[in-house]
C-alpha cells in the first residue's frame, strides 16, 4: 500500500516545510499527516512510511505520533466522520440521548463504521462549544443544540 | 452598587458581519495599537504590561509582564507560541475570537513580538477548530497582503512571520511544554521543568507560550494605557504572602450546563459566581443550584454555599479553587455528583499522556472507583480510597505532585473536591447500593466544613463599582 502526495498536496507540503527551521524538519510531521490523511482517508502504513521519508525521520517515529493523537486514524474509516461530544457540559445537556439515537439510526455502536462504509461514529472529548451543547461534528462542520430530529435531518442530508 | 453587566472589550463588535475580514476589523479601530506600539521602547512595553496587572488567562494566572521580563534579550532566534488549543471542558471563548475576530489575535501577536524581539510566531490551534483555522489562515494572508506581516511590519524595520499549526485532538497539548513537543512533531508529552520555555523552549530556543485571550488584551493596554486597564477588575488588600492581589481587566467567562442562557460573558473580573449565573438568566427552569465548577473542569467544585465568591484569580485561589480558563459549568438539583465526577475522570483517563505512572494508572483507578460508586457497586471506604488515590497522583492539600506536569493536580482537584464536598451523596450510593440523587441540602457537606473563602477578604476587596 504505497502512498504519495498528489502534485497539489506536494506543493502544499513544500510550503509547510518552510514554516520551520531547516534543522527541525520533523516539526512538519503533524501538518503533513493532516494533509496525507485528507488525501488517503487514514494514516495507512504506506502514509507513515512516506511521511517518515519526507520529514527525515523513521516510520516508527511517525507511528509514535499517529498513535498519540485521536484525530489520526490507524484504520480505514467511513466517508463521513461523525464525532459526538460526551464531556460534562454536553452530558448535562443530554448527549447520551443523542448518542443512543445515532447508534439506533445507523445500526452501529460508538467507534464503529456503518456496513456500507458511509459513516464512522465516534464519541469525542470536549469540542469547546459547550454553549451549544449537545454538539457533534460531521467532518469539519460543527452542529449544536442537537435534538433527535435535528440529528435525523443532518444524517439524512449526507449523500 | 448596581448589578454587574457585560463590558465588551475583547468581544467588542464580535457580532458585526464580516468582522473576520481586515477591512471591517480596521473600520472598527483594528490595528490602531500599532501606531503607538512602534513608537515605544520594548523595555518600556514590558514595564507597561507588568504595571497593568495583566495575568495569563490560560489557567495559571501568572503576571504576563513578569513572564516577559524573563525572556533573554541577547539570544536569537526566539519564538512566540499562541496557545489556541482550547480544550479544557467548559471553555469556548477562544473559539469565537478565532472564528469571528481573528485579526485581534494577530494584532496581539504583533504587539507581543515587537515587545520581545521575536520574529517567528506559531499559533497552535486545536485540530477540531476547522472554521477557526480557515478564518485565521485567511486573516494572516490578509495581514501579509496589507504589509502588517512579513519583512517590514507596518513599514517598520521589523520582520514577523506567523504560522498556524493544527493539533490533532490531544488535551495535553494545551500544557505549554506539551504544546512545544507537539509543535516539534512529536507526541505531546510535557517536559520536565526547569529549563522553563522562556530559557529553552521550542527548537531549544527561548519561547513564550501565551493564551489567545491574554494576547488579545495587550493591544488594548498599549492603546488605552495602564490606568485605563487597571480601573477594571478587582484589587485586594491584606492578602496572604504569595497571593497576587491584582485582577485587572475583563474576563471572558464561558458559562454552560444547566443555565438558561449559556454563552460567553465578558465582564470585569470580580463578579461573584451567583452574579454570573444571574447575568446568564439563572439556573435552567428555575431549578435549584447544586454545584458550580468555576474555572474549567480541572478547578475544584463549589457548593451553592460558596457561590458568593468573586470569580477572580485572588478570591478563587483563597477559596482553594481556581480561575483556570474561566469555564463555568453549572449543575442543577437533578445531577448525580458521582455520575458527573465519573464523566470528568473518564475525560482525564482518556487524556493522560501516559508518561508518569501515578497519572497514567491512578487516573483510570480513580475513575473506576467513582464509576462503581455511581453504579451502586461501591464498597465502604471507597470515598476515602478515591481521595487517597487522587491525592497520590497530586496532593491537593500540600499542593505537590508526583507527575511531570500539572495534569496530575487537574485530576485530583475535581476528584477530591467532589468527594469531600458532596460526600453525603457518594456515601448514600454506597449505603443504598444504587444511584441516588439527594436533595441539594442533604447532598452537600455542611458549609462550615467545606467553605474556605474568608469573609474578611470580601470586606477588603475593592470591587468594581458596577454602574
Amino acid at each position: 500500500m504505497s502512498f504519495e502526495f498528489t502534485p497539489e498536496n506536494l506543493a502544499e507540503f513544500e510550503e509547510l516545510v518552510t514554516h520551520y527551521p531547516e534543522d527541525y524538519r520533523r516539526a512538519v510531521t503533524l501538518p503533513a499527516l493532516h494533509l496525507a490523511q485528507s488525501q488517503e482517508g487514514w494514516c495507512s502504513p504506506g502514509v507513515m512510511e512516506y511521511i517518515a521519508e519526507m520529514v527525515g525521520t523513521s516510520p516508527a517515529q511517525v507511528r509514535d505520533v499517529v498513535t498519540f493523537y485521536p484525530m489520526f486514524f490507524e484504520e480505514p474509516v467511513g466517508k463521513y466522520i461523525v464525532r459526538v461530544c460526551h464531556t460534562l457540559p454536553c452530558d448535562l445537556c443530554g448527549c447520551a440521548k443523542i448518542k443512543e439515537h445515532l447508534c439506533e439510526k445507523l445500526g452501529v455502536g460508538m467507534e464503529e463504521t456503518t456496513a456500507d462504509g458511509k459513516i464512522t461514529l465516534l464519541s469525542t472529548e470536549c469540542l469547546a462549544a459547550c454553549d451549544q451543547a449537545p454538539v457533534m461534528m460531521i467532518d469539519d462542520d460543527l452542529h449544536g443544540l442537537l435534538t433527535p430530529d435535528k440529528v435525523d435531518e443532518l444524517i439524512d442530508g449526507l449523500e | 452598587m448596581g448589578k454587574p453587566k457585560e463590558l465588551r472589550i475583547l468581544y467588542e463588535n464580535l457580532d458585526v458581519p464580516d468582522m473576520h475580514t481586515i477591512e471591517v476589523y480596521r473600520q472598527h479601530g483594528g490595528y490602531k495599537s500599532l501606531d503607538k506600539l512602534f513608537g515605544m521602547e520594548p523595555s518600556d512595553l514590558v514595564d507597561m504590561i507588568k504595571a497593568s496587572g495583566l495575568r495569563g488567562r490560560g489557567g495559571a494566572g501568572f503576571s504576563t509582564g513578569m513572564k516577559w521580563s524573563f525572556v533573554p534579550k541577547d539570544i536569537e532566534p526566539k519564538y512566540l507560541c499562541a496557545n489556541a488549543d482550547e480544550s479544557e471542558p467548559g471553555t469556548f471563548s477562544n473559539r469565537y475570537v478565532l472564528e469571528r475576530k481573528p485579526h485581534a489575535l494577530i494584532e496581539g501577536i504583533i504587539n507581543a513580538c515587537w515587545t520581545l524581539g521575536i520574529h517567528t510566531a506559531y499559533v497552535y490551534i486545536r485540530g477540531e477548530f476547522t472554521l477557526g483555522k480557515v478564518r485565521l489562515d485567511a486573516a494572516i494572508k490578509e495581514a501579509y497582503a496589507n504589509g502588517l506581516l512579513g519583512d517590514k511590519v507596518a513599514g517598520q524595520d521589523f520582520a514577523l512571520n506567523i504560522y498556524t499549526h493544527a493539533g490533532a485532538g490531544a488535551y495535553i497539548c494545551g500544557e505549554e511544554t506539551g504544546l512545544i513537543e507537539s509543535l516539534e512533531g512529536k507526541r505531546g508529552q510535557p517536559r520536565s521543568k526547569p529549563p522553563f520555555p522562556a530559557v529553552q523552549g521550542l527548537f531549544q530556543k527561548p519561547t513564550v507560550v501565551q493564551n489567545v485571550e491574554t494576547l488579545c488584551n495587550v493591544p488594548y493596554i498599549v492603546n488605552n494605557g495602564v490606568d485605563w486597564y487597571k480601573a477594571m477588575g478587582s484589587v485586594y488588600k491584606d492578602c496572604p504572602r504569595g497571593t497576587d492581589p491584582v485582577n485587572s481587566g475583563t474576563k471572558l467567562y464561558c458559562i454552560s450546563g444547566h443555565i438558561e442562557k449559556p454563552g460567553v460573558y465578558e465582564v470585569e473580573m470580580g463578579l461573584t459566581a451567583n452574579e454570573l449565573i444571574e447575568l446568564a438568566g439563572g439556573v435552567r427552569g428555575g431549578n435549584r443550584l447544586k454545584a458550580v465548577i468555576p474555572g474549567g473542569s480541572s478547578a475544584p467544585i463549589l457548593t451553592p454555599y460558596e457561590c458568593d465568591v468573586p470569580l477572580d484569580f485572588t478570591s478563587l485561589q483563597m477559596a482553594k479553587t481556581m480561575m483556570g480558563s474561566g469555564g463555568v459549568i453549572v449543575m442543577d438539583e437533578t445531577v448525580c455528583m458521582a455520575h458527573a465526577l465519573t464523566n470528568l475522570l473518564d475525560f482525564y483517563a482518556h487524556e493522560s499522556c501516559g508518561q508518569c505512572t501515578p497519572c497514567r494508572n491512578g487516573t483510570p483507578w480513580a475513575r473506576d472507583i467513582s464509576k462503581r460508586i455511581e453504579q451502586g457497586l461501591g464498597e465502604p471506604g471507597d470515598v476515602d480510597r478515591l481521595i487517597e488515590v487522587a491525592n497520590n497522583i497530586a496532593n491537593v492539600d500540600t499542593f505537590t505532585w508526583n507527575t511531570i506536569c500539572v495534569f496530575g493536580i487537574a485530576v485530583s482537584w475535581p476528584a477530591v473536591s467532589f468527594a469531600r464536598k458532596f460526600r453525603p451523596e457518594f456515601e448514600a450510593h454506597i449505603r443504598e447500593g444504587k444511584c441516588v440523587t439527594l436533595p441539594v441540602d442533604e447532598a452537600v457537606t455542611p458549609p462550615e466544613e467545606n467553605y474556605a473563602w474568608p469573609q474578611a477578604l470580601a470586606e477588603a476587596a475593592q470591587k468594581p463599582a458596577w454602574d
